[in-house]
């Protein structure tokens, strides 16, 4: 007995160990994304573009501004057009704007509208260039000019927008075709078919794509959509590979959606007159909206999360991606997720931080589509049945 | 009457809209295979514009080197083996002695933060535990390695091994909950210990989830690329003597090389996928047999 007791002592501790080593070696990994990637992170890091860019803008000055506080150490600050500038080791940077600069109102040599932010460097005022070097009293008398002032800002760049905006119309873009395939392909497996040919033939596919590792989902896509359909690298060539991907997913989770549907409820409905579209329609379709919205957003989960299948079909340039002619965004255009650039930091830059900072977004993201999916789980398994 | 043959019309219709949709798995995995088959084979058979290739030569090769027409794989599916091979005799106990713990020894509060978290952990993108591992693991590989770099396929086995735990641990959790509390109440009533009814009740009755959750931890280390690329070090050719040397395994073969590919290269990587489709059906097939097996004892 004595012996018993033992034994069970020491398979009871060797337990805990292990727990304590798998539990350590997660929070590591989380701990170690939030600790290198945090410094970067900032709101400019979300909204910035990833590479700087440079504009020219025009804009008159009309009236005199007052300064609404004391002006720091290697500051300047420009009567003329309210507006503070900072010396930096870079050059000027713009510090604040007052609300009524002509600044504001800048246009670009298109015409449009473009108006100067904080955190813009200026690097030339009617074509002579500023630098670090340039005294202060120098560039206040440049931007003072009576005429039309054209400046040369650089906006910074360092940020994830684009990489924000191209996870977004992915999810978007991809769901508009997995979803609706998912629910109908789940329908006719839960309210039309019996057993046969045919849902076994159904079944033994959605189980070979469930075990077709991404990366090859991605040779596919890279093959079929980015060339024979000729869609080339593009946003849409991802999405039709992610809807293939995601089919068994969509279609498993929906199903089980539909079968927690009480046959009375259809019962019910064709015993009013209802006909089998209407019921499904109306009745089996609206009890299943939980379910479905779960399969939904643990689609989204893995659309974020996913790279292999994407890398090379949708393109992994940080930039938006926009029609290079009229400028609107397309999905014929290629961009990268944000998970696609953090794998593209690390490999060609060795930029860890980067990828951390991207990280720390993705894991939000993640973090949040989980609480929403145990949201609709929780007010699934209650029910209104 | 025409109301009645409209109706007609519209359910035949829908019912066709539903077929469709639920066939569009089928046709996906056929248009899959005839892609990707017709060209990963084609370079095995006489005629091929690139020229041909030795299938036996391609597919237990040690070498693989585009550049001087040399493709060989057999490497590849080797390293494929041992990696995950050595993440599951790394990572099944540690995730099965995890679950056991939350499921039954863990204090309630502890038991409830630490449930979803680790489901948490089981959703975060494969790429992040890459980094983790490109700036923490393989450095520390390095520092007791005796070759001048931490990437190794003892990286590659614990990269995938942290990878795999949440997913095992999550479904080994859910299994081991589902037994009916009777079973546990019959075995301490007969004077067993706690441990006793763990391992001899609990355990063998949660068998058919727990070996779910192994399954599913297998098919996210075999058919994980993009955090083992980070890590791996991917040589071209030679089977590793040591857990310290560097490894290529098939799935990234295929990321590295696509995107410069042309000709003869490209359809090799084709072949490479046509290898790695039939490794993991291989796989497939022989672990639902023995899940298969395992539910009917």
């Amino acid at each position: 007995m004595i012996n018993q007791k033992v034994k069970d002592s020491l398979v009871t501790s060797i337990i805990w160990l292990a727990a304590l080593v798998a539990v350590s070696i997660l929070i590591a990994v989380v701990a170690f994304i939030f600790s290198n990637g945090w410094s970067l992170l900032s709101r400019d890091f979300l909204m910035n573009h990833y590479e700087d860019s440079i504009r020219f803008v025009n804009f008159q000055s009309t009236q005199t501004y007052k300064l609404p506080f004391a002006l720091e150490e290697n500051s300047i600050f420009s009567e003329d057009l309210g507006m503070v500038l900072e010396q930096t080791e870079k050059g000027y940077h713009v510090s604040y704007i007052d609300d009524y600069s002509p600044v504001k109102a800048a246009v670009d040599n298109a015409g449009e509208l473009f108006p100067v932010k904080v955190g813009y460097l200026i690097e030339e005022v009617n074509g002579q260039v500023i630098n670090n070097q340039t005294i202060g009293q120098e560039v206040l008398a440049r931007l003072s000019a009576e005429d039309n002032i054209t400046i040369k800002v650089r906006m910074p760049g360092g940020g994830v927008f684009p990489m924000v905006v191209s996870t977004l119309i992915l999810v978007v873009v991809t769901l508009l075709f997995a979803a609706p395939l998912g629910i109908l392909a789940a329908i006719y497996l839960v309210e039309y078919a019996k057993q046969g040919p045919v849902v076994k033939t159904i079944r033994f596919a959605t189980e070979i794509l469930t075990g077709i590792p991404s990366v090859v989902y991605g040779l596919f896509g890279a093959l079929m959509f980015v060339g024979v359909l000729g869609l080339g690298v593009s946003i849409l060539s991802g999405a039709l590979t992610m809807m293939i991907l995601l089919l068994p997913v969509m279609m498993r989770t929906t199903e089980e959606a539909l079968k927690t549907v009480p046959m009375s409820f259809r019962e019910a409905s064709y015993g009013l007159g209802a006909n089998k579209i209407q019921t499904i329609y109306k009745v089996v379709l609206p009890s299943a909206m939980p379910g479905i919205m779960v399969g939904i957003i643990l689609s989204i989960g893995r659309i974020v999360g996913e790279s292999a299948a994407l890398i090379f079909t949708i393109g992994t340039f940080a930039k938006l991606p926009v029609n290079p002619v009229n400028g609107n965004l397309s999905i014929f255009q290629t961009g990268a997720t944000l998970t696609l650039r953090a794998f593209i930091e690390v490999k060609e830059f060795g930029n860890v931080e980067m990828a951390c900072a991207i990280g720390i977004v993705i894991l939000v993201i993640v973090f949040t589509l989980n609480t929403a999916s145990r949201f609709f789980t929780r007010k699934f398994s209650k029910g209104n049945f | 009457m025409s109301v009645n043959r409209k109706r007609v019309w519209l359910e035949n219709f829908f019912h066709g809209l539903f077929l469709t949709a639920a066939m569009f798995a089928v046709i996906s995995v056929i248009a899959i295979i005839i892609m990707i088959f017709s060209r990963g084979l084609r370079p095995f058979f006489p005629n091929n514009e690139f020229g041909t290739y030795n299938v036996f030569n391609f597919v237990t090769g040690l070498n693989w080197r585009p550049n001087f027409g040399e493709f060989g794989v057999g490497y590849m599916i080797i390293n494929s083996l041992l990696a995950t091979l050595g993440a599951i005799i790394l990572g099944v106990p540690l995730a099965l002695l995890t679950a056991v713990f939350i499921a039954e020894m863990a204090p309630k509060p502890v038991a409830k933060l630490m449930q979803p978290a680790i489901e948490l952990l089981a959703a975060i993108p494969s790429v992040l535990y890459g980094v983790f591992g490109f700036a923490v693991i393989a450095p520390a590989v390095r520092s007791i390695s005796p070759n001048p770099t931490g990437d190794s396929l003892l990286s590659v086995i614990l990269i995938l091994t942290i990878m795999i735990l949440p997913t095992i641990v999550s479904m080994v959790v859910t299994s081991i909950r589902a037994v009916p509390k009777s079973y546990k109440e019959g075995s301490l009533a007969l004077g067993a210990s706690r441990i006793q009814t763990i391992f001899k009740v609990m355990l063998p009755a949660a068998k058919s989830g727990i070996l779910t959750g192994v399954i599913l931890g297998v098919g996210r280390a075999i058919g994980e690329t993009m955090a083992v690329i980070l890590v791996a070090g991917n040589p071209e050719g030679g089977i590793p003597n040591t857990i310290f040397d560097r490894v290529r395994l098939l799935t990234t073969n295929i990321v590295l090389e696509q995107g410069y590919a042309a000709e003869l290269q490209e359809q090799m990587l084709f072949s490479t996928a046509v290898v790695l489709f039939i490794f993991i059906m291989f796989i497939n097939v022989v672990l639902s047999k023995i899940q298969r097996k395992a539910g009917d004892l």
